[in-house]
């Protein structure tokens, strides 16, 4: 009879850890997809933890995360601690996109306020993810536009900013191109600023205006990654100093890229830098 | 004078709409980082004009951001998107781009010249840019993040 006993309760034990285990499992794999996600697409270190501690502790669970520059590692338990799992994910290459890290910060609060099932989570959490189209050509004349002003800004005439927005257009078309085939990021961001330079500095060859050399320098300023910059310091701040070091260095390489780019142009036109 | 203020927070707000486009903003935000990046960059100019106080870009730079800050964190609630996606792209028209642009110049120059005397001008002009520009860059980013971690029970809740 205590044998039966024993067994029974063997096997009821091993039935709630492993529905416990299911869940933490279900769970943990949902949290480093939507981890990844979101640091892909430039979320800072801290609302990543915020959002993800934020959902577990919706569905009654408890996580952790261990953020790498390219991936994360998240472990997802039972608060009685009866299964412990863990995921390791990379992080998603999507770009940066601040409407889908607005869409899953709120995803992160209508699961914690509203209670919503988890089988309603993943739904809305594809439908964030799926691929949303931008109007490619608005944008590049909105970045010509922003460049240009930008080359306003540090005192460049009406000329000057011409010939910024040019460029600009022009760069900024390339670095979709290129994109779109696949090629390096970072030999996308040489090519562009290359291309950028070569026809701002046309300018300062032929004369053109009295700031051509304003519009030289500002015209491949719209490849500078801003926002990893910005980012890594924020991070540095909340003490995710590996991810903060990561996302610098990234932005540094970038630069370097793209000042090569600018340098090679000016070599190629025969301009000094002063 | 309140002419020249204008026209400066009117390319800030263009650089910002335009800069903001490039990391997929809801759309929403277009209109916020207009604002807050014409306010944070006129702000500055005023600071550093010397009809007003005539203040170094350091710390004009650092006040700047830190309404920038102050702006983003405040009006995310309102547009329920995080404070980041305000601050940052308003950040932008602030950049040092032209004493990174210097410093890269005195750089080359550096490392192409060819007597101890024409080394150490362009050293010099090396050194200064780069400093100017690493220092604006942290008054920057240590300014605009102040207010995100002083009120993070607003930031933080911003999509709730």
């Amino acid at each position: 009879m205590s044998e039966e006993l024993f067994l029974a309760s063997d096997v009821r034990e091993n039935e709630i850890y492993g529905e416990a285990c299911g869940e933490a499992r279900t769970l943990c794999i949902f949290l480093a997809k939507y981890s990844s996600v979101l640091l892909g697409c430039g979320s800072t270190c801290i609302r990543l933890e915020k959002n993800v501690k934020r959902i577990a502790e919706a569905y009654g669970m408890e996580a952790e995360l261990y953020i790498m520059p390219r991936h994360i590692q998240i472990s997802v338990w039972e608060k009685s601690h009866t299964a412990t799992v863990t995921v390791l994910e990379a992080v998603s290459p999507i770009g940066i996109s601040f409407e889908v890290n607005t869409l899953l910060s709120r995803l992160s609060w209508e699961i914690a306020d509203k209670k919503i099932s988890f089988g309603e989570a993943i739904e809305i959490f594809e439908g964030i993810i799926s691929c949303r189209k931008q109007k490619k050509f608005l944008i590049i004349i909105l970045v010509a536009l922003a460049n240009a002003s930008f080359c306003r800004l540090f005192g460049g005439d009406i000329a000057a900013m011409i010939t910024v927005s040019i460029s600009t257009a022009f760069g900024y078309l390339l670095k979709l191109i290129l994109l779109k085939i696949n090629i390096d990021v970072r030999m996308v961001v040489f090519l562009s600023a290359l291309l950028s330079a070569l026809i701002a500095g046309s300018a300062v060859e032929y004369s053109i205006g009295g700031t051509s050399r304003i519009a030289l320098a500002t015209s491949v300023l719209y490849l500078v990654p801003g926002i990893p910059f910005i980012n890594s310091f924020s991070d540095v701040i909340y003490r995710h100093y590996i991810c903060a070091f990561g996302r610098f260095f990234d932005a540094v390489v970038l630069t370097c890229c793209l000042s090569a780019g600018l340098f090679l142009a000016m070599k190629i036109l025969g301009i000094n830098m002063f | 004078m309140i002419g020249d203020i204008l026209q400066d927070a009117l390319f800030a707000a263009i650089a910002a709409i335009g800069f903001t486009s490039i990391s997929r903003p809801p759309r929403l935000a277009y209109l916020f980082c207009g604002l807050i990046a014409a306010a944070g960059h006129s702000a500055r100019y005023l600071l550093m004009s010397d009809t007003f106080s005539g203040m170094h870009i350091l710390p004009a730079t650092f006040l700047a951001s830190l309404l920038i800050g102050c702006l983003s964190v405040f009006l995310s609630p309102i547009a329920r998107f995080p404070a980041e996606t305000c601050l940052f792209p308003s950040l932008l028209p602030m950049i040092p781009g032209m004493y990174a642009y210097k410093a890269f110049g005195a750089f080359v120059m550096c490392i192409m010249a060819e007597s101890s005397a024409s080394f150490d001008s362009v050293f010099f002009l090396f050194a200064h840019n780069a400093l100017i520009c690493g220092s604006i860059l942290l008054a920057m980013v240590v300014g605009a993040t102040i207010p995100i971690f002083i009120f993070s029970h607003i930031s933080f809740q911003a999509t709730r």
